[in-house]
């Protein structure tokens, strides 16, 4: 679902954030992504979103060459995958609905297919009271909840989250987890960049470990941090 | 087509939703297209005027009475007849002592003191329209060799001369204002609604990372321009429609100087101008989202030499 081969991105002034990286991710996996900061676990995910360019490597999401891919198709391969953020990343000027049903309204779907499936999502993100409420008024979790439901409305075959829990206190993040887990379910791969320790180790997903841009550790059901797995 | 309306409606809504902001351009274009528009029809009013100036009566030439002091009793023809030969002059109309007399009346018609003369003593006349204003010296020094017919040349051409050359200097003036307002207006309108695009740039950044296209995420942008530009534009014809007309009205009566310019004319410049704010808020918008949309490219590296 999901390949990266030698993948190597250096920014402007030398930074390297991914160094030689090469992943394999299959339909229906849940992955983390570890690490301090800095360690290129949100530049992996810029970079199968095409928001940057690799300095070297190849980059396969979805079926799609995502290194190669012309500008023009861009828009395509966003739609094949759910983006969630930590920022949640919600039009502010649009209600909970309307933030929704924008991820489906780029397909150009008819309203008539439209209305039932937000209802629908909202449903399930437990959002089908605040459809017409602005981000502003909802609280962090909530608005991550709707992050989630636009980003899994059409049913995209793959779900990127870059830290959706790191502005969200842990309640609030065990419920968002709890929700991705039911969407991983449904046979949607995840991937999910994160530093926190309790929601990986509560999970017991695949956990790549990633430092300076070079992955150190790759487990089917990993912990965040080896030694302390050993340790204890 | 319901993609047609969902992306109208967006433009409307985001219009409803950020009254400040478009309300704000509204306000440049407005102000701006004003100051444009009203030089130019300033322009335009000085224009009608020097034309108005340059037709008409330029010299008047009095004549002695016909035979009295051995003038013959029809040198007014002659001498009518031979001025229409010159070449500076245009045509020639001749006003008898009676018709001095009923003109007199006219003009003096609300000074009763003034009408208790002896309607005698008002000479007859010729006046002479030239073909260009600029021969009225040769013109006067032809007729005052008549010195046996004409008694007096009178001729407002040096007034009229200066008014025109200082109505030149005003016209180039006046257009030059219009032409650099107009592009003032363009820059200040483009970079009102950059503005507001650069205000709502992270709107565009989640469009496009939710997989819209850039033309998905132009239209309503391009829409709001388009509407903020002719909005603005109408008001700022409107307002100087309003406010010429009613300064035409007050000056109405005042025969030196013209004010009305003319609804046709209005009408032509109008939708010229909504033309104008139209294309200055699309432009505007297109130039303001340019940066905002723009995609990564391909493979390559971002630092050009080493790695």
């Amino acid at each position: 679902m999901i390949r990266l081969e030698n993948v190597t991105k250096v920014y402007e002034g030398g930074t390297i954030a991914a160094n030689d990286v090469s992943l394999d991710i299959q339909k229906g996996e849940f992955v983390f992504l570890v690490g301090p900061s800095g360690s290129g676990k949100s530049t992996l995910i810029r970079l199968m979103l095409r928001d940057e360019p690799v300095t070297r490597g190849k980059i396969w999401v979805a079926g799609k060459d995502v290194t190669t891919l012309p500008r023009w198709k861009i828009p395509f391969l966003r739609r094949s995958v759910g983006t969630v953020f930590q920022d949640y990343k919600l039009l502010p000027n649009k209600t909970v609905t309307e933030n929704v049903a924008f991820a489906l309204e780029v397909l150009g779907r008819p309203r008539s297919v439209i209305a039932p499936q937000v209802v629908q999502v909202l449903d399930l993100v437990g959002l089908a009271e605040m459809g017409e409420r602005y981000p502003r008024q909802l609280s962090g979790g909530e608005q991550q909840r709707v992050s989630v439901a636009r980003a899994f409305v059409n049913r995209p075959p793959i779900m990127l989250c870059d830290e959706p829990t790191g502005n969200l206190d842990p309640k609030t993040s065990v419920g968002i987890m709890k929700l991705l887990d039911r969407i991983n379910r449904t046979g949607t791969t995840i991937v999910m960049a994160t530093h926190d320790h309790a929601i990986v180790d509560a999970m017991k997903r695949r956990v790549v470990a990633l430092d300076y841009g070079k992955v150190t550790r790759d487990e089917a059901t990993g912990r965040y941090e080896r030694a302390a797995a050993e340790e204890e | 087509m319901s993609r047609v309306l969902f992306l109208i409606k967006e433009a409307l809504i985001s219009l409803r939703r950020n009254i400040l902001i478009v309300a704000g351009a509204i306000l440049a274009v407005f102000i701006s297209l004003s100051l444009a528009f009203g030089a130019l029809v300033v322009n335009e009013v000085l224009r009608i005027n020097t034309i108005a100036w340059q037709q008409g009566v330029h010299v008047i030439a009095f004549l002695q009475d016909e035979g009295e002091n051995g003038v013959a009793s029809n040198a007014h023809a002659v001498l009518q007849s031979e001025v229409e030969g010159w070449d500076e002059v245009e045509s020639v109309g001749y006003v008898s002592k009676s018709e001095a007399w009923i003109e007199y009346q006219e003009i003096f018609a609300n000074q009763q003191e003034l009408l208790d003369i002896d309607p005698n003593v008002l000479p007859a006349s010729l006046r002479i329209e030239l073909v260009d204003i600029a021969f009225h010296e040769s013109v006067r020094f032809r007729l005052e060799q008549q010195q046996q017919v004409v008694r007096q040349v009178a001729t407002a051409a040096e007034s009229i001369e200066q008014l025109q050359n200082l109505s030149n200097v005003l016209n180039v003036l006046g257009l030059g204002m219009a032409v650099v307002l107009g592009l003032a207006a363009v820059v200040l309108i483009a970079n009102t609604i950059r503005l507001a695009i650069y205000a709502r740039r992270d709107e565009v950044s989640i469009m496009k990372l939710v997989g819209a296209s850039n033309w998905f995420v132009r239209v309503p942008f391009l829409l709001e321009g388009f509407i903020e530009g002719v909005v603005g534009a109408a008001l700022a014809v409107f307002a100087v429609w309003l406010g010429s007309t009613n300064l035409a009205k007050a000056g109405e009566g005042f025969a030196l100087f013209r004010l009305d310019v003319g609804q046709q004319w209005f009408l032509r410049w109008g939708l010229l101008f909504l033309a104008f704010g139209a294309a200055a808020g699309v432009v505007g918008s297109l130039l303001g989202l340019s940066r905002y949309l723009r995609d990564a490219d391909g493979t390559g590296p971002d630092v050009p030499t080493g790695f």
